[in-house]
């Protein structure tokens, strides 16, 4: 083969026969094993252990951080669920000015004893979608508090 | 070793200065564009308009690692150092873009998602993609015989296209904080209003002349490199 094709046309086909299966295996390991979050669901199902580091991803829960007496200068109250599964999370330090309901979030911390999930650090999701602002509307891809 | 035809025709460097003329008259329409005219996102306000720089300056990435991709494949195929001149010229303007979407993404990411980074799939596989084109550049360096590096830097350059792919992908293959594509997806049109779409394909226009433009000049210069270096080729 080496003589009919060419050196060069061989070391062609081998570098990419490499580069599908070093895209192949990353495909699939990227699927499996690279974890930036979790959803509640998953959480619960593989029973994360209380004061393990861990990020938790969903949907900030509609009506959980409506109320103004929940925003006290220790520590901000939410619910993320994923539909399924709700986690209340206590939340310590800087809030986006992003986080909203309905809407995605993502945070680290660690779950306590009680169920809650102290959260030391709150990250806003914003989806795919933009729309320029309706007078008087709130998109329909957004709810605001 | 086989002698190779340097084009002796002069077009290309006499369109030049109007690529580059047109490149910038583009960039300032686009930029007006963006910052004034486009409107406000209802959600994110007016951080969004960094739209406009990021997502051009990433799909030109991408379009310029292909281009290594196929002058890798060029060079393998047939020696022509045309090939290796468009290649590491395309690597190195890959890099740059790559570099500045990653600080455009992190301006805007503070204001919304509320860091500077983490370690999600699309900003990890973004980061491994810069890191492993600075190491073709690298890679380039390691060798004075010019058939040589050139081989080794094409087997590097068929490889590393990989991650091109994997990086638009991610945020579609695991939990992901980067929202999932707006406009290069699979279901429905682009999810922006019309003249924000408007707005991002004049930019995706005049980043594409400045693309070209800097491709032109740089292949031009490597091409002198290698006539004042390589006599033999």
């Amino acid at each position: 083969m080496l003589d009919r094709l060419g050196a060069r046309r061989v070391l062609l086909i081998a570098a990419l026969g490499v580069a599908v299966l070093v895209g192949a295996l990353a495909a699939t390991n990227l699927q499996s094993q690279v974890v930036y979050y979790l959803t509640p669901s998953e959480a619960k199902a593989q029973g994360v252990a209380v004061g393990q580091t861990v990020r938790l991803g969903g949907l900030v829960k509609k009506g959980s951080m409506s109320s103004a007496d929940l925003r006290n200068a220790n520590e901000f109250r939410f619910v993320i669920t994923d539909g399924s599964v709700d986690v209340q999370i206590v939340a310590t330090g800087a809030i986006p000015g992003l986080l909203r309901e309905d809407a995605g979030a993502v945070v680290q911390g660690a779950f306590v004893a009680d169920g809650t999930f102290q959260a030391t650090q709150v990250i806003a999701k914003h989806d795919e979608v933009y729309t320029a602002p309706t007078a008087g509307a709130t998109p329909a891809h957004r709810t605001a508090p | 070793m086989t002698e190779t035809t340097i084009p002796r025709g002069n077009t290309l460097p006499r369109i030049r200065p109007w690529l580059g003329i047109a490149a910038a008259a583009s960039f300032v329409v686009a930029s007006v564009m963006a910052l004034f005219w486009a409107p406000t996102d209802a959600v994110q306000g007016n951080v969004y308009r960094i739209l406009y720089v990021h997502v051009p300056l990433a799909w030109l990435a991408y379009l310029a690692f292909v281009v290594v991709f196929l002058a890798s494949v060029g060079w393998l195929w047939t020696k022509n150092p045309l090939f290796d001149a468009v290649a590491v010229s395309s690597a190195e303007i890959g890099v740059l873009f790559t570099g500045l979407f990653l600080v455009a993404g992190s301006i805007w990411a503070k204001p919304t998602w509320g860091v500077w980074w983490t370690w999600e799939p699309r900003l990890v596989t973004t980061a491994i993609m810069f890191v492993m084109y600075v190491g073709y550049l690298l890679l380039r360096g390691l060798s004075t015989d010019f058939s040589r590096r050139a081989t080794r830097a094409a087997v590097f350059g068929i490889i590393a296209v990989i991650d091109v792919p994997i990086v638009h992908l991610s945020v579609l293959w695991a939990n992901s904080l980067h929202q999932l594509p707006t406009v290069l997806r699979a279901g429905g049109a682009p999810a922006l209003d019309s003249s924000m779409l408007l707005t991002l394909m004049v930019s995706l226009f005049a980043y594409t002349l400045i693309y070209a433009y800097f491709m032109s000049a740089r292949v031009s210069l490597e091409r002198a490199r290698q006539r004042r270096l390589w006599t033999q080729i």
